[in-house]
């Protein structure tokens, strides 16, 4: 990742509050046996179901570098055995959405379109079924809450990945842009706007939460040297 | 540390008699093996040292503080900051066994961490007589799918002894958790208490006898809520449905770091050969962990790859089906000097812990199984690990990703292939396996559970409150 060559212009206004969020798993009323059955649910099932098999499966599994980008991709494969279809549905970028409502219609039509162009994969039963389910949400503060820049090199070091998912992926449905905010502080209160946006262009897909945060400490590390 | 006087308040109080409901190991920490056992014989089991043919004394509970090395500061941190809206508001935990089986194992651990972080926590134990635990061993059975003919007698003893519970336990906490069907009916107490109450299910319900959990229904969906082990185990209910994954306590004789001096000499014991590979089941000698399978996908990679197969468990001594089961596997490994049959007693939770850190690769090769806590074990320890894909098992072995799923004794004896001739990718699933296990299958990711779970229910007690 290539680090932007420019340095702070000015002091923050105001402190990065590190907060950090913890999730419980609720078990849905719907599931699927095939896929015809996973394109109704995705149509019908509530949104912190889409929610929860994109978005907050990737914190769920933070470590795994490739291979593992949603659970509707995930499924298609190893239970439906369809690898273009998963192939396809792992492609989407959950960072490409800013609401839970565009996310839900890529993902319908990609199956839509894949059910019109292999009509009989549709009832084929699944080696297990898709189980749709959903997380409730608790945001809770860290200890950490800097007002310089080297302070927030010092709190994006320790705490947890879940705080690194919380401000940089699941940001962007709270501040309805596509940004993350790391970005949004570097870029306001302290003048990066380089290096806010080559934090946003990290891979979230080939790296593990930890290599996200080493690549954005190294990019604000850059930035203060 | 604490004292032994100090953990003893810990366990759960009871009154009158009890007797185990789930056919765990009541009293075998004060148990000692049949010195028979420790006399090989067969050419493939060996014989057991001495150091394991008494029950080791309890360990001490770990403090939170404990885990800080293992899931870091800020994990402990965010534990704190879940607890401290709570502080002051109780939990009462319920189960039908102090000793013996995984729930009591768990609460044994559960209860010391939430009253640690000031959330106190009481455990009591329902008392029933053998009637009681016939009845409900059969339940138990028929919850998981055996034919069962529910009469009215074993109805009227179920509700009789709920009752006589219900009359005996108060429910004075805020949280009222009730563990498995035993003490199901208690729910009639509800009432009488100001409490959220929850039924957490251990137990697999995705094929019941119908006749059994129409009778247990009515008393479920009285609850706030169900927890279920995994989501293929849960039911259609009227109620929020919650997953809590099992758990594996890190700093437990089973799973805690051991310096290699002290695997070796676990190993020089048994004689297990280091220098080569070591393929390793740890299980019952039961038919649903499929032993015999293991022996033969064994016998199949060996034709391609050097290796041993170590079978470490327990249940044939005390059971005539797990007898005949490890005959069975005794007569499939014949003369095979590479394979060892380890029959081990109950409590040799440490000597376990050294085989599986001694192995290459892991085998959990099940045709049926609960969640599977042997796997989580071997993941832990980053072993790449070889499962089958039933049960609870592929939520935690992400095929290629955290582990290797099969569903034959031919694909079990690729991967077993594969893995040892191919030691980059088996380090790396073992890594990704360990870490999955951190995230998720961790007793203090069970205690962050409980705590968000209780936030959650407070928080909608007091939004009905503001409604009325």
């Amino acid at each position: 990742m290539p680090v932007a060559d420019e340095q702070p212009v000015r002091h923050p206004n105001k402190p990065f509050y590190f907060n950090t969020s913890e999730n419980l798993l609720r078990i849905g009323r719907q599931k699927a046996t095939n896929l015809s059955e996973l394109w109704q649910g995705l149509q019908t099932c509530p949104d912190d179901s889409i929610f929860q098999h994109t978005f907050r499966t990737l914190q769920e599994h933070h470590f795994i570098r490739q291979g593992f980008s949603n659970d509707f991709a995930h499924w298609c494969l190893f239970a439906c055995n369809e690898p273009v279809l998963a192939e396809q549905l792992a492609s989407v970028d959950v960072r490409e959405f800013t609401a839970i409502e565009g996310l839900r219609r890529r993902m319908v039509g990609i199956v839509d379109e894949f059910l019109q162009q292999h009509p009989q994969s549709g009832a084929r039963v699944a080696y297990e079924p898709f189980y749709f389910c959903a997380s409730s949400i608790v945001v809770l503060p860290t200890q950490f809450a800097p007002d310089t820049l080297r302070g927030f090199v010092d709190g994006l070091r320790h705490v947890s990945v879940h705080s690194i998912h919380h401000h940089f992926i699941e940001a962007r449905l709270r501040l309805h842009r596509m940004s993350n905010d790391f970005s949004n502080w570097l870029e306001q209160e302290v003048g990066l706007k380089q290096s806010a946006e080559s934090i946003e262009r990290i891979d979230i897909y080939t790296n593990t939460m930890e290599g996200v945060r080493q690549q954005i400490a190294n990019i604000v590390e850059h930035a203060l040297n | 540390m604490k004292t032994e006087d100090q953990r003893a308040t810990m366990n759960p109080s009871t009154t009158g008699s009890q007797t185990p409901a789930d056919g765990g190991h009541t009293g075998a920490r004060t148990a000692s093996v049949d010195p028979a056992r420790g006399a090989p014989s067969g050419r493939n089991i060996r014989a057991l040292p001495a150091s394991v043919l008494t029950p080791p004394p309890p360990a001490p509970s770990p403090r939170l503080d404990d885990y800080r090395d293992i899931i870091g500061q800020a994990q402990v941190d965010a534990l704190r900051f879940l607890a401290r809206d709570l502080k002051k508001k109780s939990i009462k935990m319920v189960n039908s066994t102090a000793v013996g089986g995984g729930v009591a194992e768990m609460l044994n651990r559960l209860v010391p961490l939430l009253s640690e972080l000031e959330v106190p926590t009481h455990w009591d134990v329902i008392t029933g007589g053998n009637d009681f635990f016939e009845v409900t061993k059969a339940f138990h059975n028929a919850l998981h799918g055996s034919r069962y003919e529910l009469t009215k007698a074993a109805q009227e003893i179920f509700l009789n002894y709920n009752e006589q519970n219900r009359e005996r336990l108060q429910f004075e906490e805020e949280l009222v958790v009730i563990h498995d069907p035993q003490p199901v009916g208690l729910i009639r107490s509800r009432d009488k208490s100001s409490a959220s109450w929850v039924w957490r299910c251990h137990i697999d319900l995705s094929n019941p006898d119908e006749r059994v959990w129409e009778f247990l229904r009515p008393f479920v969906e009285q609850y706030d809520a169900a927890i279920f082990s995994s989501a293929s185990f849960a039911r259609q209910l009227p109620i929020p449905q919650y997953l809590f994954y099992p758990c594996i306590d890190p700093l437990s004789e089973k799973n805690k770091d051991l310096p290699d001096s002290v695997v070796q000499k676990v190993c020089d014991e048994f004689g297990i050969d280091r220098r080569r590979p070591i393929v390793t089941q740890v299980s019952r000698f039961d038919r649903l962990k499929d032993p015999v399978g293991v022996v033969h996908a064994y016998k199949l990679a060996k034709k391609y790859v050097d290796c041993q197969l170590v079978l470490a468990g327990g249940g044939a001594s005390d059971d005539p089906e797990g007898a005949a089961v490890l005959q069975e596997v005794k007569e499939a490994a014949g003369s095979d000097p590479d394979i060892i049959i380890l029959d081990l007693p109950p409590w040799c939770a440490f000597e376990i812990n050294a085989i599986q850190r001694a192995s290459t690769i892991v085998v959990q090769k099940s045709i049926k199984e609960g969640f599977g806590l042997t796997v989580t074990e071997a993941l832990w320890k980053g072993k790449p690990t070889i499962a089958g894909s039933v049960g609870g098992i592929p939520n935690q072995i992400i095929h290629k990703l955290t582990g290797v799923l099969v569903h034959s004794v031919e694909g079990c004896a690729f991967q077993i292939r594969y893995l040892l001739t191919h030691p980059d990718f088996a380090r790396r699933i073992g890594a990704s396996g360990r870490e999955h296990v951190k995230e998720n299958f961790l007793m203090t990711t069970n205690v962050k559970r409980w705590l968000l779970l209780f936030r959650i229910l407070e928080e909608s007690k007091a939004a009905r409150g503001a409604g009325r």
